[in-house]
């Protein structure tokens, strides 16, 4: 395993290497290139933001550069290099113009199944003013994105084709943003691609439509669709026994902890070492009433939260679930929440050791992490509720008459 | 199928849709000849309220059937508190499947609101005995419990036969409140056995502050280990019952 200075000198080297080879592309005032396809809204000066496509000097199929559904198995520096390559114009739009001939064609590029041939045009080169220091120890909800320029013109391709399902949602006037995103999600449609179209202002009920930053609309996408899960897990039979599934990627380890109880709980914890070798730990928890704040660990906590309840939906089962996340050195840059939902999905895929109880699946749970099992369980509101929380329905055993 | 239940003020409403409130989103009344009732747990299945509201207490009240009616609360609760403390109010299930709510003092409205899909199912109550009662006034409740949240999640309520003793223990620090029977606040001290319970803030304050604002009295029974029953002596309805399950630690 190569260690965290390793990769990140790995990370600069091949960030000259691409600057060198697309020296000639990047010189140029315009640049042509197949989007993935990629469109980012930003957040700095909200509600007027830079909105804009985001196009690789490459040609072709390059569909992999922004779907984080294909990265799971991948290295660190292949998807910073993915990444890097992606070229961002950009030009300041409010909020509230979702239509327009500027935004209507980057709600074109969503909508597309397939990767789009462009052309962007550039006020002035692009600059890659992007050292790989300004990402480290700084969250960031979305992947990392290449060099940045304002725009004077965009165009795509004539022969662009539209998935016919967002294309659906997006005429779809009278349906709430929630409704839209959850039948997305039925159809099969990826969250990538769902989040992508509510950034561009593509759904919910005509005059509530708007664009949404990019980090917004992949919490909201993932917050959405997992509350809904977590309704229909309701009715469904609890699991019958404590399980414990781990995956380790990027150097991220995950282990999620399955609990057979009756009513859904869910807590996440993160911790991590900073350079002084200070523990650093962000915990959230909800219990069958929902959250009641919004997360201290963000993007992650929904991410996390959707990965999980959609593996009990297919499964029909029902549990609460504790799941924690160290994040090791090696995890040199933030690269995204698509981590965490594909690391909780993939972990969850995998087989589950089973317990009897919370203690011994803990125990399991903490092995090989760094921080130890009274660490985790110290701060954790779903173990002392398991622990100490009575239920009113645990009176009525043997209350025959209700 | 008629319903229609008249009361001189909108106290009551608002007491009883701020209760039901601290627990669900949704919530289904019964209404019989003998009055209006709730009963629903929280969807942790940690706390139940069970709520009946008889028909002398009503200024008018006329029902021929059971009739059962689902609302969101919250929609309920912004309509009821358009009303001023002196209107009165009239509140009728319609044909239209909505219920309407007629308030009048120096002019009359009336609110329209969509009646939602009820739950079938109903909530039995636990059988429990209590070996202890407290009684306190609502603000001298509200009070411990805001004493006590200061540095814990969790209260303990311990009581012996001349006192009784609120605990809390978080950690910033601990508490520990003491009151004697003739103190001011408490009404009413009765232990059959010696008894401590735990129990969890969010839900007793929560439940205190929306019920306790229209004054009167809390009557809180419990026994060791067991649920805490509190009782809400405000208002003219006959019973307000919340029941809270309690922590314990092995």
């Amino acid at each position: 395993m190569p260690t965290a200075s390793e990769i990140k000198k790995q990370l600069e080297d091949n960030w000259i290497q691409f600057l060198n080879a697309n020296s000639t592309n990047l010189s140029l005032e315009s640049l042509t290139g197949a989007t993935p396809p990629s469109v980012f809204v930003g957040r700095y000066g909200y509600p007027k933001v830079k909105v804009g496509p985001m196009v690789p000097p490459l040609h072709g199929d390059t569909t992999i550069l922004d779907k984080p559904e294909m990265w799971l198995g991948k290295s660190i520096e292949e998807i910073v290099e993915y990444r890097l390559s992606l070229i961002r114009g950009v030009s300041t739009v409010d909020i509230h113009s979702t239509s327009g001939k500027y935004v209507e064609s980057l709600q074109e590029v969503a909508m597309a199944s397939n990767s789009v041939e462009s052309e962007a045009t550039f006020e002035k080169r692009p600059v890659a003013d992007i050292e790989q220091e300004k990402y480290l120890g700084v969250d960031t909800d979305s992947a990392p994105f290449g060099p940045v320029a304002p725009l004077k013109a965009f165009k795509t391709s004539s022969s662009l084709s539209v998935d016919r399902r967002l294309e659906n949602a997006f005429y779809d006037k009278d349906l709430r943003a929630a409704e839209g995103i959850v039948d997305l999600y039925q159809d099969g449609v990826e969250v990538s691609r769902i989040h992508r179209i509510l950034s561009m202002g593509m759904l919910g009920l005509q005059k509530k439509r708007r664009l949404v930053p990019t980090k917004w609309s992949i919490s909201a996408t993932d917050d959405i669709i997992s509350v809904r899960l977590t309704k229909e897990i309701d009715t469904f039979p609890i699991i019958d026994s404590f399980k414990v599934h781990k995956h380790i990627h990027l150097g991220n380890h995950y282990s999620v902890i399955l609990i057979p109880t009756d009513t859904w709980s869910f807590e996440m914890q993160e911790a991590w070492f900073d350079n002084k070798g200070n523990l650093g730990l962000g915990i959230d928890f909800e219990d069958a009433n929902g959250l009641d704040h919004y997360p201290s660990i963000a993007g992650a906590y929904f991410a996390a939260r959707l990965g999980v309840t959609e593996h009990l939906f297919k499964r029909r089962h029902k549990a609460a679930v504790l799941i924690l996340r160290e994040i090791r050195p090696e995890y040199v840059m933030p690269l995204g929440v698509w981590q965490i939902r594909e690391g909780v999905r993939r972990a969850v895929d995998g087989e589950a050791k089973q317990f009897d109880n919370f203690e011994k699946a803990l125990s399991f749970a903490c092995v090989n992490l760094s921080v130890s099992k009274n660490e985790w369980i110290r701060n954790s509101k779903i173990y002392k509720n398991m622990k100490e929380q009575m239920r009113i329905t645990d009176f009525l055993k043997g209350n025959f008459n209700g | 199928m008629v319903f229609l239940a008249k009361t001189k003020s909108p106290d009551e409403w608002k007491a009883v849709t701020s209760a039901i409130s601290t627990l669900v989103d949704e919530a289904t009344f019964e209404a019989t000849k003998e009055g209006v009732s709730f009963r629903g747990m929280d969807p942790s299945h940690v706390a139940l309220i069970d709520i009946h509201w008889p028909n002398s207490a009503f200024q008018t009240y006329d029902c021929d059937a059971t009739i059962k009616f689902g609302v969101r609360v919250d929609e309920f609760s912004k309509l009821v508190r358009r009303a001023d403390k002196k209107d009165a109010m009239e509140v009728t299930v319609g044909n239209d499947s909505m219920l309407h709510i007629k308030i009048s003092n120096s002019y009359r409205k009336e609110y329209k609101m969509r009646l939602i899909e009820g739950s079938s199912s109903s909530t039995p109550l636990p059988k429990l005995n209590f070996n202890s009662k407290v009684v306190l006034t609502a603000s001298a409740f509200d009070k411990i419990l805001s004493d006590v949240q200061v540095v814990s999640e969790y209260i303990s309520i311990e009581s012996k036969h001349k006192q009784v003793q609120f605990l809390g223990k978080g950690d910033s620090g601990e508490a520990d409140i003491i009151i004697e029977s003739g103190s001011e606040g408490l009404e009413e001290l009765d232990v059959q056995e010696e008894s401590k319970g735990t129990y969890s803030l969010d839900y007793l304050s929560k439940i205190t502050k929306a019920v306790s604002t229209a004054g009167g009295s809390v009557a809180a029974e419990y026994s060791t280990k067991m649920p805490l029953r509190l009782e809400f002596r405000v208002a003219n309805i006959g019973r307000i019952h919340f029941y809270l399950a309690p922590r314990v630690q092995d």
